[in-house]
């Protein structure tokens, strides 16, 4: 069944190492979600065409069902569980609370990761800009204008500080 | 509290707590510090049932919100309230928390004038869990000592398994025809289930979905004719004067048949459930709209007494009508009994598309009839397989028979967001639209000139008159009328506007009203131009969201809604409503852009 042995990989989360004991082929959803149990990361689709897995690794959004754990091992991985300093929520995390940019909320870690990313990289261009940007997310509950409302705000309160 | 718990330990507090409160559920307890806990069987599945109903009891307790606590959906804890389903939450259960929390503080009911909360915009109350990833959803249960499970599924649509071979890695369960792998490692029965050895036993269609005009004919050949019973939720049958008598007399008459295609629910989250079985009964956790049916199907099921089984409900990543049958939660209940184990049964996205039910496929036929002063005279209107909701007609036609023909489908079909007012208003307001042409009257003041309610000509005047196409409606007592404008370019159709005016009586949470009349506009648009579920050569086609075509952040248009706040009447359910006015709206955009009819969802010029 399995091609490969079961091997411990070691990855830094949210500031710590944290092993597992996986199959080599295990993904890096699988990894945070189903063995370090961060279940903010969220599997939709595991093909990369939802979202709703997106983390950083090193700073940028990734779609943590398309890349293997193995393959992440040195690098420096954030989920929406370590985005937040201590009580102090993120930007885009006070900015999607103020645009209740949610209804079942199953997308919007993969949202606010990737939001993140984006105004982490600089200023975004308008509503257009976001869109473009965030156009591999799926929101079945439809709140994509609310969505794009609040990575503006967030990107407006960045912009002052 | 809970964001101190981890999720074990959140989940350990709920089986904790039935102790204390076995025997009749409690609507409303009171705690000496205040707080206020309060009982209900509805869920909140992302539509803002929690703060809504948790806002009835703050309102009528005089407490402020952050007081109450809201416990939803477990059927050992809590009153049955029906089915979270049809827009009743806001109809059936405000009411009753709202009576409730009035008695337990020992006054009269607020009069909707005086209200301080209700009628306020109120933030979702999982806002803070839901943006820091928090928020426990059915795929994130877990359990001390449980096994992870992933059932053996057939490549082939419905077929019946034979035999399944043994595997490295995860230890097969088998429970009559029901095959899963199960193992402490959380992914090794996803791989053991993708690669299983198994043999299957086809079960061909009795018809070829695929076709559009053979599966129109299998409906139709099959149907039962409706039986006159007003005393349900969606008559069948809804008759006045003569309708096939006036409509062989009159002079001008207009005869137009519609068609919508099988679609996916596709919730973000595919479904999981966590079963536990103790002393003969069993424990699901579970993303369900309906705890309550869901319980008794269980225990049907597995042959054990409804009172063995408790379904905890967990606020699942979306549902829209998908989520109302015992599916997963009987498969864990099977697989957890045949491994002696407490058992997570996940599905994937392709099982929620090949495994879950669809939206019924649907054809109707209108024909109708006008007078010289271009009114409505008469109006039959035939709904085969799809369902008799949205058959209620707001036009005032002395003579109409609007019927709903039952038909087995050879695909599993059930609830969608609005049922089948989707398909029913898709043919009634493209049917309109057809005769306003004919007659050469404007679209609007054509249906004005025919409208039978009073509240409804009112939207239609706040819509008013402009370019594109429109729709109008009274749907689960909301009155509703939506304008699209487009641009065609070639065979390729960009929304660019929605224009929204709703009437839904009182307003309980505008800012959670908003949110849903959006979300229904947004999903109403998937079913308008992207989504079909495809099937080919005796089997499902479509199988992962890279092939179904979902609405997306580029999809949506400039939207404005205006809303009609009207405190003496009584508040409409917003889940679903709007839904059904974007196809007949778009279409007749697309009439009014290009002079072409489309009487086919999703709409395409392409295959015209």
């Amino acid at each position: 069944m399995h091609n490969g042995r079961m091997a411990v990989v070691r990855l830094l989360v949210n500031g710590s190492v944290r092993p597992a004991d996986v199959h080599p082929g295990t993904t890096l959803l699988e990894f945070l979600h189903d063995y370090l149990e961060l279940t903010g990361a969220k599997a939709g689709c595991e093909e990369g065409a939802c979202g709703a897995c997106t983390v950083h690794v090193d700073g940028k959004a990734v779609k943590s069902c398309m890349v293997t754990a193995a393959a992440q091992q040195g690098k420096t991985i954030t989920t929406i569980e370590g985005l937040a300093q201590g009580e102090r929520l993120h930007a885009v995390q006070k900015a999607f609370l103020s645009a209740e940019a949610f209804q079942c909320g199953y997308c919007t870690p993969g949202m606010i990761m990737e939001a993140a990313a984006l105004l982490n990289e600089g200023d975004v261009v308008g509503a257009a800009g976001v869109k473009a940007r965030m156009g591999g997310h799926v929101c079945r509950c439809g709140m994509y204008d609310e969505i794009v409302a609040a990575v503006l705000l967030a990107a407006g309160e960045l912009r002052r500080g | 509290m809970a964001e101190k718990l981890t999720r074990r330990e959140a989940l350990g507090s709920l089986g904790a707590s039935v102790a204390l409160f076995a025997g009749a559920p409690v609507r409303i307890a009171a705690a000496a510090d205040g707080t206020v806990t309060a009982y209900t069987g509805k869920v909140e599945l992302g539509q803002g049932s929690r703060t809504e109903l948790a806002m009835a009891v703050a309102e009528e307790m005089r407490i402020p919100l952050a007081k109450v606590r809201l416990v939803m959906g477990d059927t050992e804890l809590c009153p049955d309230d029906g089915g979270t389903y049809g827009s009743l939450t806001t109809p059936q259960t405000l009411p009753v928390m709202r009576k409730a929390a009035a008695e337990k503080r020992g006054g009269a009911l607020t009069p909707p004038g005086e209200w301080k909360v209700l009628g306020t915009s109120a933030a979702d109350v999982r806002g803070p869990e839901i943006v820091t990833g928090r928020q426990v959803f059915p795929g994130d249960a877990r359990l001390d000592g449980m096994l992870h499970a992933r059932v053996v599924r057939p490549r082939l649509y419905g077929a019946k398994l034979i035999s399944v071979a043994e595997a490295e890695g995860a230890r097969l369960v088998r429970d009559g025809g029901l095959a899963a792998f199960v193992s402490s490692d959380p992914v090794a029965p996803k791989r053991a289930a993708a690669a299983a050895r198994a043999e299957w036993a086809p079960v061909p269609f009795p018809a070829d979905p695929s076709g559009i005009s053979a599966l129109a004919a299998y409906f139709k050949a099959n149907s039962t004719p409706p039986v006159e019973n007003m005393n349900t939720r969606y008559p069948p049958l809804i008759r006045r004067g003569d309708a096939r008598t006036a409509l062989a007399a009159a002079a001008l008459k207009h005869a137009s048949s519609y068609w919508l295609p099988y679609i996916a629910h596709t919730p973000m989250e595919p479904r999981a459930a966590v079963a536990e079985w103790k002393d003969g009964g069993v424990t699901i956790r579970t993303g369900t709209q309906t705890p309550f049916p869901v319980r008794q199907e269980v225990a049907r099921a597995l042959g054990m007494d409804e009172s063995k089984v408790r379904i905890i409900a967990l606020t699942p990543g979306g549902a829209f009508g998908g989520k109302q049958r015992g599916e997963v939660e009987i498969e864990a209940a099977r697989i957890s009994r045949a491994a002696g184990a407490p058992v997570r049964v996940q599905w994937s996205r392709e099982e929620e598309f090949t495994c879950a039910y669809h939206r019924p496929a649907g054809l109707m036929e209108v024909e109708s009839a006008v007078d010289d002063k271009g009114k409505l005279t008469a109006w039959v209107h035939r709904n085969y397989n799809s369902g008799a909701a949205g058959l209620q007609i707001a036009y005032a036609i002395p003579n109409i028979s609007c019927e709903f023909h039952r038909s087995p489908s050879p695909v599993r079909q059930g609830s969608y967001r609005s049922l089948a007012a989707a398909a029913n208003t898709f043919a009634r307001e493209c049917h309109v639209d057809e005769w306003a042409a004919r007659l050469q009257a404007d679209p609007l003041e054509f249906r004005t000139r025919n409208c039978g309610d009073e509240r409804l000509r009112m939207v239609l005047e706040r819509l008013g008159k402009g370019p594109g196409g429109m729709a109008c409606t009274l749907e689960k007592d909301a009155r509703i009328a939506l304008r699209a404008e487009i641009e065609v370019r070639g065979r390729e159709v960009r929304l660019k506007r929605f224009t929204f005016v709703g009437d839904y009586g009182a307003v309980i949470n505008p800012l959670n009203l908003r949110k849903q009349i959006r979300g229904a506009l947004v999903m109403g648009i998937g079913g308008a131009l992207l989504e079909r579920v495809e099937f080919d050569q005796g089997n499902q086609k479509t199988r992962k969201l890279s092939a179904y075509r979902v609405p997306r952040f580029g999809d949506v248009p400039e939207m404005r809604l205006e809303l009609i706040d009207r405190r003496e009447a009584e508040p409409a359910g917003a889940g679903e409503a709007a839904i059904a006015l974007v196809a007949p709206a778009v279409a007749n955009a697309i009439f009014a852009v290009t002079g072409k009819r489309l009487r086919r969802l999703p709409l395409s010029l392409a295959e015209l």
